[in-house]
């Protein structure tokens, strides 16, 4: 429900992976085989030639070393940053506003319905009842809309169709009270709270 | 809300509800994630000090860049082959770990119940319970007697009786079959009792 970049991470979570496996590979493979390590001397002879190359060539008049190291500690800076970007982009996506509307007619003004509305009237429903430990309700930010996501938890041995039907219930209701029609999840779990109580024996 | 205004909006959350779904019952690899960034950043911290430090003129702190690479391609010579096998093979394990959590699906355990208002998840566990509650009320047994596993494609149930009192295995497995339906879980799992051939005394 939350605006984590999920294809982002694989994909880079991927190349990390073939990176760090090549460099294993060709390590294992240099210290188990040694008819390896003639093409292995000259592969990096060839790779220092061109990097020696490329560095006298950057070299200005008078100077000791290339700029190219400068452009080097640039970019591992720009890496950095983006790596920290990376992860504060994690699991981000929970918003205080429900519904904003706002309009010219018959006099101009907005009207805000802030997310603790249903937040508060749905958990305060959900926890009268006995079958249920736990209920959290957020609102996040999903397809450029505002979504409820609703975390029940049940007492143990409880049908999750009867909380599944009950919640939505619940929802129908709010929907028509707000006159809104937000996306709901519903996620029945069990947590350590649902663990340690009493299974519920009468109903 | 009109009806025809219900159908209109019915048809445009559907495959927002799907994409809720999926996304709740796949791993977000956010943890993963993050350590790799981790590792990124930090190699990158370093590299940017080395080459600060070589573009400044100044002493390297661990090894210049040059000394880096040429200890690199001196590789199988100077160091123990046991110890660069061994730092190779932790190298590609990590690598191959990477690899294989940016490939695989990533299933959690959780399931959806259709619903035509919203997006419905429920934990295996939860499920398992209720199960549990439904077996052991018609075998007539204490809940330490009863375990529930619950799978994509499978539930198991193992029950073991109380001595000298017998437990009708396809009345469990019809009750079971009930509540699974009720449940409407997709694609239906199979139900597999299996009641232990020796007693528990005492219950």
């Amino acid at each position: 429900m939350n605006q984590t970049p999920r294809a982002l991470n694989r994909v880079l979570v991927g190349v990390l992976g073939a990176v760090l496996a090549l460099v294993g590979g060709t390590g294992l493979l240099l210290a188990l085989m040694p008819s390896l390590h003639g093409w292995w001397n000259g592969f990096t002879e060839d790779t220092g030639q061109v990097l020696d190359n490329i560095f006298a060539s950057t070299t200005l008049e008078g100077q000791r070393d290339s700029w190219l190291w400068i452009g080097i500690a640039l970019s591992m800076i720009v890496l950095t940053i983006l790596a920290i970007a990376w992860v504060s982009a994690q699991g981000k996506g929970r918003i205080g506003t429900l519904a904003s509307e706002f309009s010219e007619e018959p006099v101009p003004g907005g009207i805000t319905l802030s997310a603790a509305v249903a937040e508060q009237a749905l958990k305060a429903a959900l926890l009268e009842r006995r079958d249920i430990v736990n209920a959290t309700v957020s609102t996040w930010e999903f397809r450029g809309q505002p979504a409820l996501k609703i975390r029940v938890h049940p007492r143990q041995g409880v049908g999750p169709y009867v909380v599944a039907e009950d919640v939505v219930a619940l929802v129908t209701a709010l929907d028509q009270s707000l006159g809104q029609r937000p996306p709901v999840l519903v996620s029945i779990g069990a947590g350590a709270r649902t663990r340690f109580t009493r299974a519920e024996r009468v109903r | 809300m009109t009806s025809s205004n219900t159908n209109a909006t019915d048809e445009q959350p559907d495959a927002v509800t799907e994409q809720i779904i999926r996304r709740e019952t796949h791993s977000s690899r956010a943890i993963p994630a993050t350590i790799a960034a981790a590792i990124i950043g930090l190699f990158c911290l370093y590299v940017l000090l080395e080459t600060t430090l070589k573009a400044l003129g100044q002493d390297p702190w661990l090894a210049s860049p040059e000394e880096a690479g040429q200890w690199l391609a001196d590789l199988p010579g100077n160091v123990e082959p046991l110890m660069l096998g061994a730092a190779s093979t932790l190298l590609l394990f990590v690598g191959v770990v990477f690899l294989a959590l940016a490939v695989v699906p990533g299933r959690r355990a959780r399931h959806s119940i259709p619903n035509s208002r919203a997006a419905v998840v429920v934990d295996a566990e939860v499920i398992a319970s209720s199960l549990a509650r439904s077996a052991r009320t018609v075998a007539g047994v204490t809940p330490e007697q009863t375990m529930v596993t619950v799978g994509r494609d499978l539930v198991e149930v193992q029950l073991r009786p109380t001595s000298g009192t017998p437990v009708d295995r396809e009345a469990i497995r019809t009750v079971l079959e009930e509540e699974l339906r009720r449940t409407s879980m997709t694609p239906v799992p199979e139900v597999r009792v299996v009641i232990s051939s020796s007693g528990v005394i005492g219950q």
